[in-house]
């Protein structure tokens, strides 16, 4: 948070047609600034103006040119600031960076106040393992697609969390090839379902799947678990597992 | 019926756009997947990503592009996946190829 005082205001000079990895120089610096915490920042782009290589560029030549310059201004601690320019300066390119000592008169107060410090943010960690189920889309299962059975049943058997993934194209147990022609209406992709809980839990549910998957392929990996939750706010909410 | 045994996953990553032979480059691999009778492939398109082989397109002009992502999920038994392994390498000139141990549980009718 920045408070009143002695600060650094950092300006970066680009084009607007800069690239980095595809996307633009100034997108990329904001979104490094935004998630490295940076009090606030702003770009604003020029009418007109020239840089290193002396060409003038200006709005009225052409009304959608792309190299208009560029400016970043964002404000923080000296130690905020050093701690990002040697990133800033590989992120700029052949932009221009510029420091200057101010001083903060009035902070900016957020309007959401603390919004950022949910409470009870909880955080597991652990060895787990990760379910994929590979079926058809057309697999059913009493008078139900077979994944949406699947996604029942494991909810049922308290499974932390499973997903539905549709391929574009497959093939399997089924020895037939599976090809979403046409986006949205194709009923024949290739269904994954992906579900992470405890080696126990899983493997619990294997007499169940055998049951209910006549053709399909069961693929058990181990994985390490990170996982962010909040608390449940309801009690009857499933417990987040631990281990 | 049920089957079990130890295997081998990969997940190869890479643009939509990426070719072989002038061929999609997933279809290609597909192809090359059901010629050595690996048990299991799978394309998955995602809706956005980046990294060395998807780029992410710089402008809303580009919206349409169809340069999405796309993993391909290949699973089958160590000996399997070692005869395509050379293939990949020469067919992936862009993208990662992630490479895992997995448990298998094959079922099947009857």
């Amino acid at each position: 948070m920045l408070n009143a005082g002695k600060a650094v205001k950092v300006s970066i000079y680009l084009s607007d047609g800069a690239t980095h990895h595809g996307v633009p120089v100034y997108s990329s610096l904001l979104d490094f600034l935004f998630y490295r915490g940076v009090a606030g920042a702003t770009v604003f782009k020029g009418v007109a103006g020239f840089g290193a290589d002396h060409h003038m560029h200006s709005a009225s030549t052409v009304e959608i040119s792309d190299k208009l310059p560029i400016k970043i201004e964002f404000i923080d601690t000296r130690e905020k600031v050093d701690a990002l320019l040697g990133k800033l300066e590989e992120l700029a390119g052949t932009g221009l960076i510029e420091t200057q000592e101010v001083t903060v008169a009035k902070p900016a107060q957020s309007t959401k106040p603390m919004s950022h410090k949910p409470p009870e943010h909880l955080k597991i960690e652990g060895k787990a393992q990760m379910m994929r189920i590979y079926v058809s889309e057309e697999d059913r299962w009493k008078d139900k697609p077979l994944h949406e059975a699947l996604v029942a049943a494991m909810r049922a058997n308290d499974i932390a969390g499973v997903t539905v993934y549709r391929g574009i194209q497959g093939y399997g147990a089924h020895r037939h090839e599976h090809k979403d022609k046409a986006l949205h209406t194709g009923h024949h992709g290739s269904i994954m379902l992906s579900a992470i809980d405890t080696a126990e839990k899983l493997r619990g549910i294997v007499p169940l799947l055998e049951q209910m998957v006549a053709e399909g392929l069961v693929v058990f990996s181990d994985v390490d678990v990170v996982k962010y939750a909040y608390r449940p706010l309801d009690t009857d909410a499933a417990e987040p597992k631990a281990e | 019926m049920k089957e079990e045994f130890a295997g081998r996953m990969l997940r190869v990553h890479f643009g939509e756009d990426d070719k072989w032979q002038g061929k999609p480059l997933h279809e290609a691999i597909l192809a090359k997947c059901r010629e050595l009778e690996i048990a299991e492939a799978v394309v998955f398109r995602g809706i956005e990503g980046y990294g060395s082989a998807s780029r992410v397109r710089h402008a809303s002009l580009w919206r349409l592009s169809k340069d999405a992502p796309i993993q391909v999920t290949i699973i089958d038994t160590e000996e399997q996946i070692a005869k395509l392994t050379p293939l990949l390498d020469a067919m992936v000139e862009e993208g990662v190829v992630a490479s895992s141990v997995v448990e298998v549980v094959r079922l099947r009718k009857g």
